[in-house]
């Protein structure tokens, strides 16, 4: 099977003519460019190259006039067949190239040559006038600085005169715009001939009358002749205040402005394309002007212009930018950019953070030694409006009104939407696109990320809520372009699925379009075996939210390190830790002792495995055992637990069969200089972008890379709370005034309040380690994250019980907030933990942690907390023995329906813990977790099914004398993952017992699935039954101790009939 | 006053009033005189110190240092050096005092020593640890050494905070080497193979001489354990080559944050289980099902109807209101953790004539290995580790044989007459050395 020789053959012919095109311009523009060559030297070689370039060079010649001179090659004869093109040089023709062929040729386009021959003569000979230009100007400038050297005292008729009557013969318009220029320069300076001679002009414009001519007539069009008086008078005015040099260097600044004019039309139009700009930022490029050389408006202006244009809309991003991504930058980010025809789009904020940070960083030269060589991996970008186009090609427009519909429907139908979209099609242009992005990239792993528009518009953070998907870019180049067309596609389809469409709707953000930029960058990292991973990667931001010592501060920052793609450090995940280091003070680490290192150690890695061609997660001990050394940087990464301790592998001797790799980056941070360079990063972003910022990095164990840069948003439950002044004294719980993070905790209906003074009187060991127990059991009977700890010294004490508590992180994980209270004990206050015991846990679940230092700067309500009613006896009569330790108070109860909220504020330093109303609704949803929309909503369907479910059940069959809710369906603190806590009263006949398990089961998997449809979250079961019977009810035991609880009582609800 | 040295009011918790009235109790029964008891009852030596460091910042912080050495009458003290933030004289006395009594029922020839420093690891760079190390060291110089007291690591101090100390002490002495100055120190560098075995293996010589004296035969029982960590897996591999069988080990399950029973009738098998065992020691619950475990509640552990219950886990364990439910086949209880059983517990497995081996003296293995590593140490010959635990058994065996023979001469709780030969011991090498 082959092709039929004529269409190969013409395809192959066309495509030596266009090599040979290029050859010619290659050749005729490395003439032009010799320095120092003369105008006959240049000519004359341009004879010898140009005839290369046109289809029949050996029947080919050229002749070039030029001011006056002929250059052909001897013995050459006209003839007919002639292609020509003029060299204009400030709108005068100064000359011509013409090419002629010695006998007829085939018919062409044009005669016998081809419209590209056409396109090729014009591009030298707009070249020749471009270079004709500049050797005019510089001749000018010479004689300038010659005369000026010589003759210092300034004559009547200065030497800058030359330029003016030069423009004045040769472009009048750019003379009158520097003329224009003088005078404005002249009156911002206060001089008051320039003001007079402002007015005058403006006077021609004004009836005898003095008055202004009315608004709807046209304006008399002044002569040419009058402009060039007025530029001639300004330039008069201007030698009696400026001095020589000053007026030379204003007159060259404004020429180069100038130069710059077309690109300033082409990006302040609207209209104009993404193409046109590329093509304007091309000849821009070409006249070779640093944007440094041009004033500094102009620079500002094309610099803003063009971020707008191309990056993003955000002003604060703007703002920045300008200082720093310049005009030539553009042009390098336009050859990496894919774009329908005609684009208006932009490349989104993750794209245009990434690009700022590496400017900012490239030019920070004071940090340079710190900061070393930081690389961007190689990105291509798809414009914001990619995504438009794909729908309209695909005539999918139907799926921009989706966002309206009830999420349930949206969640039921988005898996046709990801399908519809896999199977869609780019538009060719895109399709090119790509597939030279593919070639460029070769088969590195990719990865492919959102870069989203409304995160910039609105300031809302969208992490984490569109797609990125890793590629394994292997295969063939159809396969690899397939399944890069398919990861983009499903990255657009997650714009229409239901956690962003709920998220915006949130936050009103739905009625705007979102449009979406796509980054495709080449993932960092080396291969390994099978495997294709960065040694190391990570997440850094500019505030330590989560400090685990006081001598942190909070902008010594905080890294999470993990081994291979960072995406184990970016989110939480629930089996695993990665490493925190202060960049700050990396030397205090979180984990000390060689037990805490290796259970917080990180355990797996996500990589690539290039075999599967998929994104995977494997144990870090099962990679290290398989590849050894191979694993890179592995001495940077792991330590040995040996002997009870942990050792820093000197060189590579361990044995893997038998000793455990720890990943604890002490190598990383001991031995290289990441720490220094981290430190540097955060601080040149910082101060330069001037906020805090969140950054994501990674190596290959070579090189570090930066792979994206934000401004540090704050996780929602993690924002800066705003402290007002004025709370009533008398409402405050307590104060602090130092080590505070940001964040607030609403809703909190029970305190858990150990008495310090009482705590350190206990004379008996067993009696201390009761309270611990006791705080245990109220862990578990409270109502979850409704209730807080406070404390003396340090929670979680396992040395001396006397201390703190003994608890372990299972006795308080419900709570939503630890509080040590540190009170001058003798002469001493007892150092703090900072939850150190258990600090990972508490960062991975969120759980607040606050010290109070009641004897310095906080306070501490104590007569409220001694005098407000026990309800330990009440809820735990076990512990009866320890009330006058252990407090436990039901706040509404005391306090006549007030619920405490702590409002934290880090940028302050300060957090309160105040009694409030419990809020209504509408702030409730203010306050709430994103993904609670509607949080009324999902308590108030669980009770509603609660009821259902009683309603339906037959007790008679079941054996069931009662059936209560509790927890947060009953509490109304249900959010969109909470289960419906249920307490079923049964007789005791043990035989129908599985009967009812399976009848429950049933409802659990139902309303799990219509939760799932709801919100997103998936569970296995959304019922959560506990049994119980007379028997527990008489001796309260665990949960049987709800039913009619002095506090936080169990509800019961009525039954069906039997 | 210095910093931490406090008082508290006289009814508060005092773990060293608690050691001492513990000692008053051990006294009566020995009925000794009162120039023994005041000598034991308080510590021989106490130094307080400070160590200025210079902190990584330039700045420079005072640490208080302590080292008690309570009593050597018996050979040079022994204890660990804890770096505790709310360390106090009185915790560090009790401990010293406790190490005393350690050391003298497995018949070592050592006394007991405690020291420490006030300040939390946790707040401190490795190079400012390094400082306080050699800090500590220099104080106490004198005063310390291989023939007068041997430092160890205990809370919150390791093998490396050991080699700074060595290594400091080795260049206040001129850089001659004194590896037996300190234990603790890592394979290679002065420290002893076998240590990790220890413990563990320390525990099932005394059950297997318990079993012996009680007349059953180790391939016969079985056993339930509490804990799958260092202690727990070692003692099961050694019970098992006994031929013991383990029915049932309880584990700690960090994600849900509650303990669990792996229960197999056929056995349990260690080398299995740990394959499936995460970085907490908790046990992955579906591979386990799939490897025929059947996975009960976290106490079942203690239900279960065997011969042996071994609780090696944490503190506190077997107490008033659960003691109840030991099985009635139960014979043999181990102590691998420290002070798993409650006083209220003690009197009940008494009256129910279930035989105890007390803590102090089955988890005595790993403070006789350290003796071991000094004994190697000193001589600067390091033993094959068959050897090391060859002569673990002995010493084990034998400490055993001396406290059963005098609970049963004495007819004494296992866990007071442990103590009781431990305290006359030492009186006993005080009058001999005429010193009361």
């Amino acid at each position: 099977m082959s092709l039929p020789d004529g269409p190969v053959d013409k395809i192959l012919e066309a495509l030596r003519e266009r090599a040979k095109e290029l050859n010619c311009l290659y050749n005729v523009h490395e003439i032009i460019t010799r320095p120092n060559a003369s105008l006959d030297d240049i000519c004359r070689g341009l004879l010898e190259v140009i005839p290369r370039g046109w289809q029949y060079p050996a029947e080919c010649w050229a002749r070039i006039t030029l001011e006056g001179s002929v250059y052909q090659p001897p013995g050459s004869v006209n003839t007919l067949w002639v292609q020509r093109a003029g060299i204009v040089v400030q709108g005068e023709v100064v000359g011509a190239i013409e090419v002629y062929y010695t006998r007829q040729m085939p018919r062409a386009d044009e005669g016998p040559f081809l419209k590209e021959e056409r396109r090729l003569i014009n591009t030298i000979a707009e070249w020749v006038a471009h270079l004709l230009m500049q050797r005019r100007l510089q001749t000018t400038l010479r004689n300038w600085s010659t005369s000026d050297a010589a003759a210092p005292e300034p004559t009547l008729r200065r030497e800058w005169w030359v330029i003016i009557d030069f423009l004045g013969k040769t472009d009048h318009q750019l003379l009158t715009r520097i003329g224009r220029r003088m005078i404005n320069h002249l009156c911002w300076n206060g001089i008051e001939a320039a003001q007079q001679l402002l007015e005058r002009s403006a006077a021609d414009l004004r009836d005898p009358n003095g008055v202004w001519f009315e608004d709807n007539r046209p304006l008399e069009k002044r002569s040419e002749q009058q402009l060039l008086t007025l530029t001639n008078d300004a330039f008069r005015i201007a030698s009696e205040y400026l001095s020589e040099r000053e007026i030379i260097a204003c007159i060259e600044q404004w020429i180069k402005d100038d130069k710059s004019s077309f690109l300033i039309e082409a990006v302040e139009d609207q209209g104009t394309s993404l193409t046109e700009i590329a093509e304007a930022l091309g000849r821009y490029h070409q006249f070779a002007v640093q944007d440094r050389e041009l004033s500094r408006p102009v620079q500002v202006g094309l610099r803003v212009s063009l971020t707008r244009r191309l990056l993003t809309d955000s002003l604060a991003f703007m703002n920045t930018a300008r200082h720093f991504i310049e005009v030539e930058d553009f042009h390098d980010i336009l050859h990496h950019v894919i774009a329908p025809a005609a684009s208006h789009g932009k490349l989104g904020g993750k794209s245009a953070g990434l690009l700022l940070a590496c400017q900012i960083v490239r030019k920070a030269n004071e940090y340079a030694d710190a900061l070393g060589e930081i690389k961007v991996p190689k990105t291509w970008y798809l414009t914001s409006d990619g995504l438009l186009n794909f729908v309209a090609y695909n005539h999918l427009e139907d799926v921009y009104n989706r966002k309206y519909l009830e999420v349930d429907q949206i969640r039921r139908e988005y898996p046709h939407i990801v399908q519809v979209f896999k199977h869609s099609h780019f538009a060719p242009e895109i399709l090119n696109g790509l597939s030279a992005a593919l070639d460029d990239f070769d088969d590195r792993p990719l990865i492919v990320r959102s870069s989203s528009l409304l995160e910039d518009q609105t300031g809302a953070a969208f992490s984490g809520k569109y797609k990125s998907l890793f590629l394994a870019n292997q295969g063939t180049k159809a396969e690899r372009l397939a399944a890069l067309t398919d990861a983009i596609a499903e990255v657009y389809a997650s714009v229409f699925s239901p956690d962003p469409i709920e998220y915006r709707a949130a936050r009103g953000l739905l009625d705007l379009h979102e449009e979406m930029g796509i980054m495709i960058q080449q993932v960092v990292g080396t291969r390994v075996g099978r495997y294709f991973m960065p040694a190391w990667a990570g997440v850094a931001f500019s505030n330590n939210e989560f400090r685990w010592s006081a001598r942190i501060k909070r902008d010594d920052g905080l890294v999470r390190l993990v081994p291979g793609l960072g995406t184990r450090a970016v989110d939480r995940v629930p089996d695993d830790y990665p490493v925190l280091i202060a960049p700050g003070q990396a030397g205090l680490r979180v984990n000390i002792t060689p037990d805490e290192i290796v259970n917080y150690a990180p355990k797996k890695l996500d990589l690539i495995n290039l075999e599967t061609r998929q994104f995977e997660t494997v144990s870090v001990a099962d990679v290290v055992r398989e590849y050894g050394r191979a694993f890179p940087a592995l001495p940077h990464i792991v330590s040995v637990a040996r002997d009870g301790g942990m050792l820093r592998p000197v060189a590579f001797d361990w044995n893997p069969e038998c000793d455990v790799p720890v990943v604890t980056f002490e190598g990383l941070v001991a031995n290289t200089p990441f720490i220094p360079k981290m430190k540097a990063i955060l601080r040149v972003l910082r101060e330069r972008t001037g906020g805090p910022v969140d950054i994501e990095f990674a190596s290959d164990g070579r090189d570090f890379y930066l792979l994206q840069c934000r401004p540090q948003s704050f996780a929602d439950d993690a924002t800066p709370a705003p402290i007002p002044r004025d709370l009533p004294e008398d409402r405050i719980l307590f104060s602090a005034r130092r080590y505070v993070s940001n964040g607030r905790v609403p809703d909190i209906t029970h305190v858990v309040y150990v008495d310090p003074e009482r705590y350190a009187e206990i004379g008996s060991l067993a009696e201390l380690r009761d309270v611990g127990r006791a705080v245990g059991r109220l862990n578990k009977i409270l109502p979850k994250r409704q209730f807080i700890l406070i404390g003396p010294g340090r929670w979680g004490s396992r040395g001396d019980v006397k201390l703190g508590v003994n608890v372990t992180y299972s006795d308080i994980n419900n709570t939503s907030m630890l509080i040590e209270v540190a009170t001058h004990r003798g002469n001493y206050v007892p150092d703090l933990s900072f939850g150190t015991h258990f600090f990972q846990d508490l960062v991975e679940s969120s759980i607040r942690y606050l010290p109070l230092f009641p004897d310095d700067d906080s306070t501490l309500q104590m007569a409220f907390m001694r005098s407000a009613p026990n309800i330990l006896p009440d809820v735990l009569p076990d512990y009866r023995h320890l009330q006058d330790v252990l407090r436990v108070m039901d706040l509404p109860n005391v306090t006549g329906g007030l619920v405490l909220r702590v409002l934290m504020n880090a940028d302050l330093d300060q957090a309160v813990g105040v009694l409030v109303r419990p809020a209504g609704p509408s702030a409730a949803a203010e306050t709430r977790h994103v993904d609670e929309t509607r949080p009324e909503d999902h308590w108030r369907w669980r009770l509603r099914m609660a009821e259902r479910i009683a309603a339906e059940l037959n007790p008679a069959r079941f054996g069931v004398k009662a059936m209560y809710v509790f927890g947060s369906t009953k509490n109304a603190t249900a959010g969109p993952g909470s289960d419906i806590d249920l307490l079923v009263h049964l007789d005791g006949r043990d035989r129908v017992r599985p009967d009812l398990q399976l009848w429950l089961e049933g409802w659990s998997h139902c309303l799990a699935e219509v939760n799932y449809l709801r919100t997103g979250y998936k569970s296995e079961g959304l019922l959560d039954v506990h049994f119980v019977t007379d028997a527990d009810i008489e001796q309260k035991t665990s949960y049987a101790s709800k039913i009619g609880a002095v506090t936080d009582a169990a509800r019961p609800l009525a039954l069906g009939r039997s | 006053m210095a910093k931490g040295i406090h008082t508290v009011a006289t009814k508060a918790f005092n773990s060293f009033e608690m050691a001492q009235a513990q000692f008053d109790k051990v006294a009566d029964v020995l009925g000794l005189d009162a120039a023994t008891r005041d000598l034991l009852r308080v510590p021989l030596r106490e130094y307080q110190f400070s160590i200025p460091v210079r902190m990584d910042d330039g700045s420079v912080k005072v640490f208080r240092g302590f080292r008690v050495q309570h009593n050597d009458a018996r050979g040079p003290s022994k204890g660990g050096i804890r770096f505790h933030p709310q360390e106090t004289v009185d915790t560090v006395r009790a401990l010293g005092m406790w190490m005393t009594w350690k050391c003298a029922v497995v018949d070592i020839p050592l006394g007991g020593a405690k020291g420490g420093v006030i300040c939390d690891p946790h707040n401190l760079s490795a190079h400012e640890q390094e400082q306080i190390c050699r800090g500590w060291v220099r104080q106490v110089a004198r005063d310390v050494g291989p023939l007068a007291d041997v430092p160890a690591p205990d809370v919150m101090t390791t093998p490396q905070h050991m080699l700074w100390m060595l290594d400091e002490y080795e260049a206040l002495h001129a850089g001659r080497h004194y590896p037996g100055f300190i234990t603790g120190k890592p394979v290679g560098l002065g420290g002893s193979l076998g240590r990790t075995e220890a413990t563990g293996f320390g525990l099932v010589f005394t059950l297997r001489e318990a079993l012996r004296e009680l007349g059953l035969e180790a391939g016969q029982t079985k056993a339930s354990v509490q804990g799958f960590g260092n202690v727990a897996q070692y003692a099961i591999r050694l019970y098992r080559q006994l031929g013991g069988t383990v029915v049932a080990v309880a584990s700690w399950d960090q994600e849900d944050q509650a303990s669990y029973t792996f229960r197999k009738p056929s056995g349990v098998d260690p080398d299995e289980l740990l394959g499936i065992t995460d970085r907490f020691g908790g046990i992955d619950k579906k591979k386990a099902e799939k490897l025929g475990y059947e996975q009960l509640p976290g106490d079942a552990w203690l239900e279960q109807p065997v011969d042996i219950l071994i609780p090696a886990a944490l503190e506190n364990q077997i107490r008033g209101d659960n003691v109840g439910r030991i099985h009635a086949s139960v014979r043999i209880i181990a102590e691998g953790a420290n002070g798993p059983t409650t006083p209220e517990a003690d009197k009940i497995i008494d009256e129910r004539g279930i035989f105890l081996i007390p803590d102090f003296l089955a988890n005595a293995g790993g403070v006789t290995c350290s003796y071991f590593e000094q004994v190697q140490s000193n001589s600067n010959y390091f033993w094959e580790k068959d050897e090391v635990l060859a002569k673990l058994d002995l010493k084990m065996t034998a400490a055993f044989a001396a406290v059963y023979e005098l609970a049963k001469r004495q007819k004494l709780f296992m866990r007071d007459a442990a103590y009781v030969i431990a305290v006359n011991r030492v009186a006993q090498a005080c009058r001999d050395r005429g010193w009361v």
